[in-house]
């Protein structure tokens, strides 16, 4: 029984620091910037010094703004005895919860050292019986489409029969999209990059499920408007000059939950976006609660389709889970033009760490059960199939690609080009970096002009990276590495994998 | 299993040893497909006389540094002018518990209306086991009892039982089953393979070959080339670097691969995207080796529309990776498809008698002019098909518009 009158300062266990800056006082000009900088607390000024405060979370601003170069992060050492089974990370979470008796919160993907399968996987290149291909003197082609495909053409009399109104599709110039960060989770400057950077990349970003803000109406056709069970912020002009519409079902870092904004963030702007009362918390449902059903989302998706005049893809997100091939195909038959798989090391701004460390389906399998799934089926060549959730390099773009992608969705990768150093306190509103912040003086250090370059940047020499690893397989466009698994080999540690991914072990060849 | 350890002394043209597992109909257990360069030749009767089988063996054995014995073939259409209407059936099998297998299959699914031995003879230079070759001139029944009332059409019917067999019965390998034409193929040399059937004693109007330079997979007669389903023939020289995505396209539309490799599924490709979604060919090549979207925002706005539909809608139909093929089919005529990949990556010559009677393609031009000095030649571009037709002509030299003709 917790008793009240144990006050949790009286019953808080003091823990060891687990990051310290450290100051070379032979540099520090006491400036004092770094202090003014850190929205954590964790430096003050004393005496004559600047010393560390306690509670740094290794977020890098002091190291970035300090104009003496003086300041590192060290973490501490473990503190704790040393034990094999009980971590020092098992026992801070104890002690954290004897504390709060409360659901530990976290952000970003799951950062337990998960080893990712991307690593375990190696690509092919073209050697003699085919001539591999150098992008910079010859095509190789990243055009991508988004949306429904009609399997094949009709022909009458020998003319072929277009209907294009009945596949409504976006076309992109690579095979990558931005996933949904909601404004509210991220700042008004954060995701104002994000979406001069889809345009000027010719691809689609997520709107999250926060709603668009009337600013951002200008960037409308690139953007994919999501439809949350909190249903925040959909008006006609959110659904309507958009590149297309996503119902989101579940999301990789909490398969299972909703949406959580704490009310602290949720100020007059984001209560403006989403049409909720200021300082309360922004809180979607688990499930929709009118899709209870496959026939019930089959119906959303009528609804969506009908609303938007069948000018749109309208898609359905997901979080993998263990049984996700099927559930994509029902997310087809029940009428959706693409499909979202967001996998188990998927970002986030807050998340239940139970859930976001333990819950989910790695990315790369459930690519190939849905690819693989749809295949079967003989749906494949109907939907488009996006994926992401741990994506950290063109590499692992590259591999889910083949492994079954169409379009890779990245987030997190496209934060840290802002300048996210994915110290995971997005959930406490407090980012120095003025991405996962709704404080003024915190998003003010954000300017989405540079952001948007330097994600722009990021994107390219990826999707160049992607065009030199096509040559090297002696392909010439990226729809011939969409689920052509034979062009990828396992080396790890549990050939098991491979066998349910359908891809070949390391020295088994053809031929 | 007809499996026999064979002349253990037997090279390829460098003398280095070959493989001496021999197969016949049924497929090697460790088969997993195969790769290498080839040579392909072709010749056409544009107005319809017949071509002697030794004119095809010259052109192809001419090209004696595509192949090192491990595989080559023949298809000839045009050659059962009496049994036009029916469908040849032409079968490896390994033994004749195979024949009996293939033929317990077929009886009460097909009406045989007549069979016979395909004539071979043995060779001392191929090794054996050789299959017995034999050949059923079928028509379709009216009631077709095969998995229920599939409400199939006559050639999906057969399409089925053709796929069927390959992969369920044992011993036996139906290697062709169009009307009109049969392929003749096996494990040796171009010449040796034409000597095995006495290749001079078949005439007809066009003519399909092929010789394989491949790696060291096992050899196996029924895997060699032309791949053929109906009347559909293929003769590939390539690697198809997109294979596993076109490979997932004919599988979603209900072909079985059986042989595993990449001209088997062009070979379904095309069955898929002429015969059934009824695309004109030159359409469906396009679909295959399209052009990049650079080139296509630069045509007129139907042909764009048309050019981008395909590349969306047959993205898993694009060959991607070197390759050139020569295509035939006999059904509703006569047809001589050849296709390049998009850069070219592999040769493919074109060429016409003086007379204008009968039209070539071949990799190299020394295969044309050992039948034909006096050829005029011209290389068609990348990604652009050759179409020639008995009885019309030379409808696409591979030098046009990619949709000039085509209705939009």
């Amino acid at each position: 029984m917790s008793d009240p009158k144990i006050t949790a300062k009286r019953s808080d266990h003091r823990l060891p620091e687990r990051f310290v800056p450290r100051i070379d006082y032979d540099l520090c000009r006491v400036c004092k910037r770094c202090i003014n900088e850190c929205s954590y607390q964790a430096l003050e000024f004393k005496g004559s010094k600047v010393v560390s405060a306690g509670g740094c979370v290794a977020c890098g601003r002091c190291i970035a703004v300090c104009p003496a170069n003086c300041i590192e992060i060290r973490p501490v050492p473990p503190q704790f005895a040393p034990h094999g089974n009980w971590s020092e990370r098992s026992r801070r979470s104890i002690l954290a919860q004897a504390s709060s008796g409360g659901v530990l919160l976290s952000s970003c993907g799951a950062d337990d050292p998960h080893p990712a399968i991307f690593d375990d996987l190696l690509l092919d290149a073209a050697q003699v019986t085919n001539p591999s291909i150098d992008p910079l003197r010859e095509p190789v082609e990243t055009v991508t489409y988004l949306g429904r495909r009609p399997g094949k053409l009709e022909v009458c009399d020998g003319k072929v029969i277009i209907r294009e109104d009945d596949t409504p599709l976006i076309r992109m110039d690579m095979p990558l999209m931005f996933g949904h960060i909601s404004l509210g989770s991220i700042s008004y400057n954060a995701q104002k990059a994000l979406f001069m950077a889809a345009k000027e990349l010719n691809i689609v970003a997520g709107s999250g499920e926060g709603g668009l803000h009337p600013d951002f109406y200008q960037y409308a056709d690139r953007i994919c408007s999501e439809v949350a069970s909190g249903r925040f912020g959909i008006k006609p002009e959110y659904l309507k000059g958009v590149a297309a519409v996503e119902i989101k079902i579940g999301q990789g870092a909490k398969p299972g939950h909703g949406g959580h904004l704490p009310g602290e963030k949720v100020t007059t702007m984001i209560s403006e976006t989403r049409m909720i009362p200021r300082g309360t918390d922004a809180l979607s449902p688990y499930p929709h609660h009118d899709i209870y059903s496959i026939e019930d989302l089959a119906q959303l998706i009528s609804v969506l389709k009908e609303s938007t005049e069948y000018r749109l893809p309208v898609g359905v997100k997901i979080a993998a889970v263990h049984n996700v091939g099927a559930i994509a195909s029902g997310l087809v038959r029940a009428g959706a033009d693409f499909l979202t798989v967001d996998g188990f090391k998927g970002g986030t701004g807050a998340a239940p760490r139970v859930i976001r460390d333990h819950a989910g389906l790695p990315v790369e399998v459930a690519i190939a059960a849905v690819d693989r799934r749809l295949t079967q089926e003989g749906l494949r060549n109907r939907v488009t199939v996006c994926a992401g959730g741990g994506i950290r390099s063109s590499a692992d773009m590259i591999k889910a690609l083949a492994l079954g992608a169409d379009v890779v969705m990245v987030s997190t990768a496209a934060m840290i080009a802002m300048g996210c150093r994915v110290c995971q306190q997005c959930h406490r509103g407090l980012c120095s970096w003025g991405i996962a912040t709704q404080r003024d003086d915190l998003t003010d250090r954000l300017d989405p002009e540079v952001a948007a370059t330097r994600i722009v940047r990021l994107f390219q020499a990826w999707n160049e990276e992607l065009k030199e690893v096509l040559g090297a397989m002696g392909i010439d466009a990226v729809e011939s590495l969409v689920g052509n698994r034979d062009r990828l080999r396992y080396r790890g540690p549990n050939p098991k994998i491979a066998e349910v991914m359908n891809v070949k072990h390391i020295g088994e060849g053809w031929g | 299993m007809n499996r026999q350890v064979s002349d253990p002394g037997r090279t390829d043209r460098q003398g280095m040893p070959v493989r001496t597992e021999n197969y016949t109909a049924s497929r090697p257990p460790e088969w997993q497909g195969q790769l290498g360069g080839c040579g392909i030749a072709s010749c056409i009767s544009l107005n319809g006389d017949l071509i002697c089988g030794d004119r095809i063996a010259r052109m192809l054995t001419i090209m004696e540094e595509r192949e090192n014995g491990l595989g080559a073939g023949y298809a000839c259409y045009g050659l059962f002018p009496q049994r036009k209407e029916q469908y040849c059936l032409q079968f490896f099998f390994d033994d004749e518990d195979g024949k009996c297998n293939a033929e317990e299959f077929m009886s009460g699914r097909l009406d045989i209306l007549h069979d016979e031995k395909v004539f071979t003879r043995e060779r001392s230079t191929i090794a054996p086991p050789y299959p017995i070759v034999w050949r059923y001139f079928a028509e379709v029944p009216e009631r077709r009892s095969w998995k229920g009332d599939l409400d199939l059409g006559e050639e999906d019917y057969l399409v089925e039982l053709v796929q069927h067999i390959n992969g369920n019965v044992e011993k036996a390998f139906c290697v062709s089953s169009g009307k009109d034409m049969a392929v003749f193929k096996g494990n040796g040399y171009s010449y040796e393979i034409a000597d095995f059937y006495d290749l001079p004693r078949y005439s007809g109007t066009m003519w399909l070959s092929h010789s394989r330079f491949p790696t060291n997979s096992p050899a196996w007669w029924a895997g060699a080339h032309p791949l053929s389903l109906l009347d559909w023939g293929v003769c590939h020289n390539g690697e198809i670097t997109s294979y596993g995505v076109n490979r997932k396209l004919v599988e979603m539309n209900g072909y079985r691969c059986t042989v595993l490799t990449d001209t088997e599924v062009v070979t379904y490709l095309w069955d898929l995207m002429v015969r059934r979604n009824r695309l004109p060919v030159e359409v469906a090549a396009f679909a295959m080796a399209p052009s990049t979207f650079h080139d296509i925002a630069l045509m007129p706005p139907a042909e764009r529309r048309l050019a981008e539909w395909l590349r969306i809608t047959y993205r898993e139909a694009f060959l991607n990776g070197p390759f050139s093929i020569i295509v035939g089919r006999s059904q509703p005529e006569t047809t001589l498809i050849a296709l390049a990949d998009r850069k070219k990556l592999r040769p493919m010559i074109a060429g016409l008698s003086p007379d204008g009677s009968v039209a070539y393609c071949a990799s190299e031009e020394s295969a044309i002019r050992i039948v034909e000095p006096e050829a005029r030649t011209w290389a068609p571009e990348a990604g652009n098909p050759f179409i020639a037709v008995t009885g019309k002509g030379v409808l696409r030299r591979g030098i046009e518009p990619s949709f000039q003709g085509v209705r939009m």
